[in-house]
């Protein structure tokens, strides 16, 4: 029998949300064996998890650990309970290539990353000529992975193009989608690769700086970017044919607009995040007026990939609308959320239905880009996931936040709760912006409050076209998008609200009322306890006038008496 | 190298480093903007100024996008008129402010008075009484007889009573009217004529001559002045002074011609074969009976008060006196039995005092003078018995609100009583004789076209013909406008909108005192001014002025009490001045608006964030052109502001410069002196 040499423990941000700590802690209580500390391997639903090497060099996962004696010593004994397998889907669908360390390795250890092939991409570019660097990257076909998908190797040969060497590489690390985690993934598991893809970028466009602009929401990864980079310069990898850069990390104060590029160059430069009009585009005037390229983590984290295997080699995966592989942090309603790595042009159905294991019947529809992108149907679940074929849905691939929305949800709420996210964002320059996306927001509260018009919907339609062609960002341009889809794919939703008063998903707390089924109660009491406003008489009555429908009365009853119906319907 | 491009299709070349809205400027192409000033790095953020590149379909910021050799950029096409309307309709549903006062808004003539109130506070009443006649051209009546909208609508009643605007008309016209003389363009040879010398025909034939036009009045009285002359007693308007106010018209070469009654000594077509333009303004001389049985036994209130007048205020006494009716018209004929040594004169209305038309300050001055009043009170019968008249009448009681928003009165059966009198007067209303070949409504007033004065041809129509009987003011609003439509039509001058494009903040009602934006440092807290009065026994037995005008020394401290709520920037805002360019609505996209939020720490420098469009302008001016950077952007989204650091106030040597004062393009930063 096999026998245990080493562990993991997977401690990325999430598997310390899961109560990682704790498990680490009794685990060492228990063993004297090494215990690494790795990053995220991307099944969120199943952190916190252990990893038992052995010595044959097989392993064995355990997930959703406990921090209890029982739990540890089963797994210190290799029992079979709790054990962990990739759903096989997901394991068919999935190709781990920018994510293959993750959680595998210590972040922090240099020399765990070299023994996996680390900064052979590095090295492979110094022994190339900068513009064959370039040629390799625009070969590979790589777009950015930001969301706007230009491709990276023209991008990199403007900067290439300007001379001299005062010039600056950002990393853009400011990941404000709500819902994505891609990047805080990769930058938490595997700082060195993304560091990598800097150092090449830098050797290749001749830049001679290097910023990190990461939010501050982002502790863990900043720490691990920081040891990083202090291992760098200890080993002068910072030093490219004789030529050293600079790297330096900057934290973002939060601020959402902070990601579009010529917002983040003026709050690098200490000024207040705005965006400004383009051009001058930052390659030819960005950082501190000096020429200036910004590339995406994820971007940063396929590089070293393309110096390794080659660009063709790389391109050999993915579709016409994208080469390579695209993160994706995958929530909502759905049974394995967590960060996946599939080919491009892999389709939503694949990614929604296979590896997250949605409920085939339970599923309306999918958010891509976060709550700039909009949403897809169901029906049009056999569209593959690449730049082009989403935003010709009037979505877009955004950063690769994707949610996947229950049949139980409004899309008029859902509407609404993005554009509550984006309209606070704004910057507040562009008038459309600031005001137009407040108004939509507006109208869209009256409609879930039950007090919307059908003239309100061309209003949110012609307002929304006019938000979008009327800013000067990204923010500004695509905030409208979740209204824009909903009213495309779902209008007969919005119609049900402001001609009928009805929400069919029984969302819409304005058009609602709790009823309670007294066949089914068991007279415990549970909801009276539990109802902050005493609408529940002591006869079980639901007074609708008291009743905030808050839920709370509903999610306490254990014999799902209570549930919720269209106001006035009989109950 | 220049570039050539095409702006509608026009051929144009922009120099290296011009924008799209540098070379149309250069052309003479108009392309609207707020956030453009040239000192300044681009702040890129009102997007009024957008246009469209036609082979894209993108919309691009003029003030900043650099054209392209060849690139066709559409400026006026009904797509970019749109995305410009949205751009400043969405500034304005954020805008907080008011463009003009309330008062002004209220006015029906929309007389500044604001304006008028300061200048006249200042001692400076020929200024004022210019200001005044700008729309009001009889301030000496007016500014004795107006019910006075403007006052309602004063945001001092939020917490107390309002500055007693009137008083300031009335003691400009008493102190400076006789040497006011206004500069009168020369004629333009056109002429009008005006069928009655009412408010509305004088209103008329002052503001023709003062656009070019003559004019001669026909007049059916011996004297003119209408209802002001015969309608409106002398305690309340004297007619010396009337005279006075009517000498202006002789002055300025208004002819009249006395005791010409169209349809009798005249006719329409007579005059519109003599004269360019035909103004009717004929006014409401029908009395509307009690409708009972034996009304024909009634006195009517108009008949009741022109009489006395006509014999000098002497009449027989009309003993135990009964005036059913509760308008402005019954409180004069009340009064003025009281006058006429009248034993008992008691005021019949058929609903509540609060629902009584007249004037509260009327009532309370009538009961003062010992007139009676019996409310839920109506006639059913007026017969003579005995040698006295008998006027039967029923209870009342309120049902339920009618379409004039007042609670309907229903008979209560088997209430009848009976009062007996000498003089029985009905002061119910009063209807129009509209002239014959002229169309009228289902009312049975003069009809006119939605500028609410043109009848057809250059025929027009001003005053109480139009609306029903109405107030002086309503009348020479109703005549200015008569003019200015005459104007437009024989001299091709374009008719102004009555108020252009206006933001309120909103009525006092809907207010509280902390919700006030008060940017003048020196608001007097002291109470209301008081009037003057006769002593009442006086009152009672003359027909002298009831109360006199107030003293400057009053006037100067009412001033005080004016909030001054119009803004600051009225004439020069650019929002405004583009707003009213695009057609806009300010109430287009209803929803919050910014909160008012406003800085007066500073003793010279206001700001105003309610009316702030965050264009950031002030910003860049004070960084990048007086190198001192006060100002900075704020918060985000819809909260985003211009403030200072921490708040703190603007320091003293911001007086010196005022940089941002001048580049601000509303009135979120101003002087606070005002003008």
């Amino acid at each position: 029998m096999s026998k245990i040499i080493s562990l993991k423990i997977g401690l990325a941000s999430c598997g310390v949300a899961a109560g990682g700590e704790a498990v680490l802690a009794e685990l060492k209580k228990w063993t004297q064996l090494p215990v690494t500390e790795v990053g995220c391997i991307g099944h969120c639903y199943a952190e916190p998890l252990v990893e038992a090497c052995l010595d044959d060099g097989s392993s064995v996962m355990y997930g959703n650990v406990k921090p209890t004696e029982a739990c540890v010593k089963n797994i210190l004994a290799l029992g079979e309970e709790g054990r962990f397998v990739i759903p096989a889907a997901r394991r068919a669908k999935e190709l781990v290539k920018v994510l293959a360390l993750a959680g595998h390795i210590s972040p922090v250890v240099l020399k765990e990353y070299t023994d996996h092939e680390g900064y052979a991409g590095l090295r492979k570019a110094l022994s190339m000529k900068p513009e064959e660097v370039i040629d390799e990257v625009k070969l590979s076909g790589l777009r950015g992975r930001g969301g706007g998908g230009f491709p990276t190797g023209n991008k990199w040969s403007f900067l290439a193009a300007k001379p001299g060497f005062d010039k600056t590489v950002i990393c853009n690390a400011d990941e404000g989608d709500p819902g994505a985690f891609m990047d805080r993934s990769l930058m938490e598991s595997v700082p060195h690769q993304v560091l990598e893809g800097m150092l090449i970028a830098a050797y290749a466009t001749g830049a001679s700086r290097l910023i990190i602009y990461c939010r501050a929401e982002y502790p863990m990864a900043i720490k691990h970017l920081k040891i990083a980079i202090g291992q760098i310069y200890e080993e002068k990898l910072n030093v490219l044919n004789g030529r050293a850069v600079e790297i330096s990390i900057k934290e973002g104060a939060g601020a959402f607009v902070c990601g579009e590029e010529t917002a983040l160059i003026a709050s690098l430069e200490g000024q207040r995040g705005m965006p400004r009009f383009r051009p001058p585009f930052p390659t030819d005037r960005g950082y501190q007026d000096k020429p200036t390229m910004i590339n995406n983590v994820e971007t940063f984290g396929n590089v070293p990939l393309i110096l390794r295997e080659g660009g063709a080699k790389f391109a050999e995966v993915g579709s016409a609308g994208g080469r390579g592989t695209k993160l994706f942090a995958l929530a909502g309603d759905l049974k394995y959320p967590g960060l996946v790595e599939v080919p491009m042009g892999t389709t939503l159905r694949e990614i929604v239905f296979e590896i997250g294991g949605a409920a085939p019947d339970r599923v309306k529809a999918v958010q891509t880009g976060g709550p700039s992108g909009g949403c897809i149907p169901v029906e049009l679940f056999d569209t593959p996931v690449d730049y082009d074929s989403l935003r010709s849905l009037g979505a877009i691939m955004g950063s690769g936040g994707m949610i996947v929305i229950g049949q139980d949800r409004c899309m008029v709420e859902t509407a609404r709760y993005f554009l509550d996210f984006t309209h606070r964002e704004s910057c507040g320059k562009c008038t459309f912006c600031r005001i137009g996306t407040t108004r939509m927001f507006e109208i869209l509260e009256r409609i879930v409050a039950g007090k919307g018009t059908e003239a309100d919907l061309d209003t949110l339609e012609d307002l929304g076209k006019k938000v979008k062609a009327g800013s000067l960002c990204g923010l500004g341009q695509t905030a409208p998008n979740p209204v824009l889809a909903t009213l495309r794919y779902y209008r007969n939703e919005y119609l049900e609200h402001v001609r009928e008063h009805k929400c069919r998903a029984m969302q819409c707390s304005a058009m609602v009322d709790l009823t309670l089924d007294r066949d089914k109660c068991v007279k415990c009491r549970l909801c009276i306890r539990s109802c902050p406003v005493g609408a529940i008489s002591a006869d079980f009555v639901i007074d609708p006038a008291v009743c905030t429908r808050c839920n709370s009365c509903l999610d306490s009853c254990p014999k799902h008496a209570i549930r919720r119906i269209a106001t006035g319907e009989k109950k | 190298m220049s570039i050539e491009f095409l702006i509608d299709g026009k051929a144009v070349t922009a120099e290296p480093g011009q924008t799209v809205m540098d070379a149309a400027k250069a052309h003479g192409i108009h392309i609207p903007g707020l956030c453009g000033e040239p000192r300044i790095s681009k702040t890129t953020s009102c997007f009024v100024c957008v246009v469209r590149d036609k082979k894209t379909g993108k919309f691009l910021p003029s003030c900043s996008a650099r054209p392209a050799p060849g690139q066709e950029i559409e400026v006026n096409h009904p797509d970019v008129l749109a995305m410009r309307r949205t751009a400043l309709n969405l500034l304005l549903s954020e805008h907080n402010g008011d463009c003009e006062a309330p008062c002004t808004l209220a006015c029906p003539a929309h007389a500044a008075v604001e304006e008028y109130v300061r200048a006249a506070a200042h001692g400076d009443f020929a200024k004022a009484l210019g200001i005044i006649k700008e729309r009001i051209p009889l301030p000496m009546t007016i500014g004795r007889v107006c019910p006075r909208f403007c006052e309602k609508q004063c945001r001092r009643n939020v917490d107390g009573e309002p500055v007693a605007i009137n008083e300031f008309k009335r003691l400009s016209a008493d102190m400076c009217y006789d040497s006011y003389m206004e500069e009168l363009p020369p004629a333009s040879g056109k002429r009008a004529a005006i069928v009655g010398g009412g408010p509305a025909g004088l209103s008329a034939a002052y503001y023709l001559r003062r656009l070019g036009i003559e004019s001669t009045i026909f007049e059916m009285m011996p004297k003119a002045g209408g209802m002001t002359r015969y309608g409106i007693p002398e305690y309340r308007m004297p007619k010396a002074l009337l005279d006075r106010e009517l000498a202006h018209w002789d002055k300025i070469g208004v002819k009249f011609e006395y005791n010409r009654k169209l349809g009798e000594t005249l006719t329409l077509d007579e005059l519109r074969r003599a004269f360019d333009a035909v103004i009717v303004a004929v006014g409401c001389w029908q009395a509307s009976g009690m409708r009972c049985e034996g009304e024909e036994l009634a006195v009517s209130g108009i008949g009741f008060l022109r009489n006395v007048i006509e014999n000098d205020c002497r009449a027989d006494n009309p003993g135990r006196v009964l005036v059913v009716g509760g308008g402005n018209t019954a409180m004069d004929c009340v009064r003025t039995s009281v006058r006429l040594g009248a034993s008992e004169v008691t005021c019949i209305y058929r609903r509540s005092e609060a629902e009584m038309p007249a004037e509260k300050l009327e009532i309370r001055e009538a009961r003062e003078e010992g007139v009676k009043f019996q409310f839920l009170t109506a006639p059913v019968k007026l017969e003579r018995r005995d040698g006295q008249l008998v006027l039967t009448c029923q209870k009342m009681v309120l049902g339920e609100p009618d379409a004039s928003g007042r609670r309907k009165p229903v008979p209560e059966p088997g209430s009848d009583f009976e009062i007996a009198a000498d003089t029985v007067i009905a002061a119910i209303g009063q209807k129009t004789i509209p002239p014959s070949d002229i169309p009228v409504t289902r009312h049975g007033t003069v009809a006119v076209g939605t500028d609410g004065v043109t009848v057809a041809g250059n025929i027009y129509a001003a005053g109480d013909c139009v609306s029903g009987a109405a107030t002086v003011v309503e009348a020479v609003a109703s005549g200015r406008r008569a003019a200015l439509a005459a104007a437009r039509d024989l001299l091709g001058q374009p008719m102004p909108e009555e108020v252009p494009v206006n933001v309120t903040r909103g009525k006092w009602q809907d207010l509280s005192r902390d919700e006030l934006v008060v940017l003048r440092s020196d608001l007097s807290e002291a109470p209301r001014q008081k009037l003057s009065y006769l002593p009442l026994a006086e009152r009672k037995t003359t027909f002298k002025e009831v109360c006199a005008t107030m003293t400057p020394e009053q006037i100067a401290a009412e001033g005080r009490r004016c909030i001054e709520c119009s803004c600051s920037d009225k004439h020069d805002c650019k929002l405004r001045k583009f707003a009213a360019e695009a057609g806009c609505k300010v109430d287009a996209y209803p929803g919050v608006k910014q909160p008012p939020v406003y800085d007066v720490r500073h003793p010279e420098i206001i700001q105003d964030r309610g009316k702030c469009i965050k264009c950031g302008v002030c910003v860049k001016i004070c960084k990048e052109v007086v190198n001192r950077s006060l100002l900075s952007l704020q918060k985000r989204g819809f909260k985003s502001c211009v403030s200072t650091a921490f708040g703190t106030a603007f320091p003293d040597s911001c007086r010196e410069c005022g940089e941002c004062i001048n580049a601000c393009p509303t009135g979120a930063l101003d002087w606070r002196k005002k003008r």
